[in-house]
């Protein structure tokens, strides 16, 4: 080909092929092949396939209280042993402030304190401690919450079945998961909801008047009945034993007692069960579950193997799915969703279905339009245009990145600006052709002109795409990669492919003379 | 080949400029008028920015009043809409909270059970969550707005960057101001062709400004005015085929696209338009401001 080195027609149609080649696997999208090569394909968003996005929000503030109280059970412990009477304790947002009745062994309860809780800040001043969470004491409890939870969420999430599951942190206390091909979000949304903090504790039967005045004393707690609010129990606030010490947990049917959850202790718990069941027959043991009291069946006798079942008014689905959160283990915190995306797998098809329409529909017309309005020259382009959304698509598998609803608008959207390269290069033909006769000539200045334009006003439509990637979020995110990867083809394919093109149209029809 | 070509004369000579004042009037009002709608009737949010619940349900012999009915007995804020087509029904839902959203889903669902054949889709967004989106959404538009201008300042001289911004910031804006009375969704795709059209805009007008560039080299003695219509003609043929060809393949995607994706095709087919009348009508014509002249003669 006269003109034209033959490293760039190499290059040019290597590229090409390649960009073919690497739409295959898409094309074909076999779901299921594990062929190293079928599996460079697209990956279909949410949105296109069916599935559930959800963001969890871990609910930090229970756990600050949490810990606030936790700061008042040991200062009351820590100030009994120094014999030191508590005048008041005021519980604020953010700290606890303690009023001695006597300021002379202060010091040493704040040393203690600080033996235990290494990092919070302790002030004295005159018969008063204040305890306070700053902020790197409240980090570390955030960061070890947010690992915990997306642990278990994992965990959760795996027992449920769900394949493939994207589970990941999302900022500062947020967990982002998406499940695709859930056909049930709302079970997912269940399991997720519950903290599933499982303790035992003593029930206290004696001390009615607590009960009456809803007032509990210092190492009690009250708890109300999982089905009736208005039964109330009166507990240790200390656990014998907790969800921690469980090693399994399955759903069961027990003849009398209906459907239950079986489980069973590591060593650890199975002594403290054992060691507490022994001393305490006659009196019962509450099973408490988020707050609430499941049930609280008598001891009769000692139980010293670590097993046992929890009963309660389960169906067989409840049951199966306690089971589940208790092997998992318990949230640290709650989790809250805070936003949540689920699309049915029948919407996904339809989406795709009408996108392809919409893709082909536009690039038909698209196409008719060239021609009229360039003849030749408009096919030649037209070639470019398919070439170039061959190579969108093998971009797209070859990457990884996902395609989304608002991805297949992104290459609709592509298709008819991609022209425009192409467009501007033919309009500066057409202007040289009115200058000189030589047609090779003509061509080379065309693209030369026309080079500096394109770059510019491609690169501004990059610079929007690339804004939208960093801002936008799940499937507009989609949209600024095809659009992307779009702009990117078809700067390739008008000013490589397209030159090409004419330059081999030129060579072979021989033309003395350009007429666009 | 067909010749359909020569309907844009190769040179064309129409007067662009002459017009400016009138097309500048209607611009400006168009604006104003944009402002006082966005201010007063607002856009018309969708869950991405107000938050709340949103279920789209394919039904069977039933019919939207039936389901209204059933659903307005337990919820007050529901409202019901046909969605394509009669059998598909979207149902919005505003909760106050995020725990009430997770039972809000479940109790609708159990309501219309036996209506349904298929859940298509369920969305919530809490109200934390709308207000970070927004702000996100607002964060992208400008941050682009600003690259372009440091771009387009970068590779002409700022007055050009000047021109281009007047002419974006017309877009945006007169654009906001059709998605408002048309009370067209805004949602976060509405963003992504809000960005898009300024990606687009600019792209129509860097390519005028490019000619504008070089003729100011080629033709030293001849009028701004007469330069910057010349070189808007010279450009002309392009602008229109460009703008044509990206409305085909928008508008497929607005008729054949389905449901979801119609009210980002819309917003961009007005985007597009908007877009191509500002380079030449306001892009331009902003360039009259400066004398360019001084400066060249530096060169």
């Amino acid at each position: 080909m006269k003109n034209y080195p033959i490293w760039k027609s190499f290059t040019v149609i290597s590229l090409v092929l390649l960009g073919i080649i690497f739409a295959i696997p898409s094309i074909i999208y076999d779901e299921n092949s594990e062929n190293w090569f079928l599996k460079n394909k697209i990956n279909l968003g949410l949105d296109l396939q069916g599935g559930s996005y959800l963001l969890l929000e871990v609910q930090l503030d229970v756990l600050y209280k949490e810990e606030l109280d936790n700061f008042v059970d040991s200062i009351r412990l820590i100030s009994r042993d120094e014999s030191v009477k508590i005048e008041k304790i005021d519980i604020q947002e953010n700290e606890v402030v303690v009023f001695f009745s006597n300021k002379e062994k202060i010091k040493d309860i704040r040393d203690s304190f600080f033996q235990m809780y290494r990092g919070v800040s302790l002030q004295i001043s005159n018969n008063r401690l204040s305890i306070k969470l700053n902020d790197e004491y409240r980090k570390i409890i955030q960061d070890s919450a947010i690992k915990q939870s997306l642990e278990i969420v994992r965990k959760r999430i795996d027992e449920s079945g769900t394949k493939e599951p994207l589970i990941q942190r999302s900022g500062k206390k947020r967990i982002l998961l998406q499940l695709p091909g859930v056909k049930d979000p709302e079970r997912i949304k269940d399991l997720l909801g519950k903290t599933a903090k499982l303790t035992f504790h003593i029930v206290d039967n004696e001390n009615t008047s607590a009960l009456q005045n809803n007032l509990a004393p210092f190492g009690k707690i009250i708890v109300p009945d999982m089905y009736d609010e208005n039964t109330k129990y009166l507990l240790d606030k200390r656990a014998v034993v907790g969800g921690e010490n469980l090693v399994d947990a399955k759903g069961s049917f027990d003849q009398t007692e209906g459907h239950a959850v079986s489980f069973r202790f590591d060593t650890e718990g199975a002594q403290k069960f054992g060691k507490v069941t022994t001393n305490n027959i006659g009196n019962n043991l509450a099973v408490v579950l988020d707050g609430v009291v499941i049930t609280a069946p008598r001891i009769s006798s000692a139980i010293t193997g670590g097993s046992g079942i929890i009963t309660g008014n389960f169906n067989a689905q409840e049951a199966s799915d306690l089971a589940v959160l208790l092997r998992a283990g318990a949230l640290p915190a709650p989790l809250e969703i805070v936003e949540e995306r689920s699309v049915g797998a029948g919407l996904g098809a339809d989406s795709i279905a009408a996108g392809q329409i919409a893709a082909i529909i536009g690039m038909v017309l698209v196409c008719i339009f060239m021609i009229l309005i360039y003849g030749i020259f408009g096919a030649l382009a037209n070639v470019s245009l398919i070439v170039n959304l061959f190579i969108i698509i093998s971009l797209l598998g070859t990457i990884g990145a996902t395609l989304t609803l608002p991805g297949i608008a992104g290459i609709v959207l592509t298709i008819g600006m991609a022209v425009d390269a192409n467009v501007l290069i033919f309009e500066r033909i057409k202007e040289e052709s009115l200058k000189q006769t030589k047609v090779f000539q003509i061509v080379k200045n065309g693209f030369d002109r026309a080079m500096s334009t394109i770059l510019d006003a491609n690169i501004t439509t990059l610079i929007a795409a690339v804004l939208l990637f960093a801002f936008g979020s799940g499937p507009i995110r989609g949209f600024s990669i095809t659009l992307s990867l779009g702009v990117i083809a078809s700067m390739f394919t008008a000013l490589m492919l397209t030159n090409f093109l004419v330059y081999l149209y030129l060579s072979i029809s021989n033309k003395k003379e350009l007429k666009l | 080949m067909f010749g359909l070509n020569k309907i844009i004369p190769v040179e064309p000579n129409i007067n662009f400029l002459g017009l400016r004042r009138n097309f500048l009037i209607f611009s400006i009002l168009a604006m104003l008028i944009s402002i006082v709608l966005l201010s007063i009737k607002g856009l018309n949010l969708g869950i991405d920015f107000k938050g709340g619940t949103l279920i789209e349900v394919s039904t069977k012999n039933t019919s939207i009043g039936e389901l209204r009915d059933i659903l307005s007995s337990s919820y007050s804020d529901v409202s019901l809409q046909e969605f394509g087509n009669e059998d598909i029904i979207l149902i919005r839902l505003q909760n106050k909270s995020n725990q009430e959203s997770i039972e809000t889903v479940n109790s609708v669902k159990n309501l219309i059970q036996d209506k349904v054949v298929e859940f298509r889709r369920s969305e919530f967004v809490g109200p934390t969550i709308s207000s970070e989106l927004l702000l996100r959404g607002f964060q992208a538009v400008s941050f682009a707005l600003i690259a372009i201008l440091i771009y387009i300042w970068l590779r002409f001289e700022w007055q050009f960057g000047f021109g281009a911004v007047v002419a974006l910031t017309h877009d945006v804006l007169f654009t906001l101001g059709l998605l408002s009375i048309l009370n067209v969704e805004f949602s976060l795709a509405t963003i992504a062709a809000i960005l898009t059209i300024a990606g687009y805009s600019i792209n129509d007008t860097v390519v005028i400004f490019d000619r504008v560039r070089e003729n100011l080299r080629k033709y030293k003695k001849l009028e701004l005015v007469d330069l910057f219509n010349l070189s808007v003609n010279n450009t002309l043929s392009r602008t229109i085929m460009t703008s044509l060809t990206t409305l085909l393949a928008l508008v497929s995607l607005f008729i054949f696209g389905g449901e979801v994706i119609r009210p980002f095709a819309l917003t961009m087919i007005i985007g597009v338009i908007i877009g191509t009348y500002s380079s030449v009508f306001i892009a331009v014509p902003t360039l009259l401001i400066f004398k360019f002249r001084p400066q060249d003669e530096d060169d």
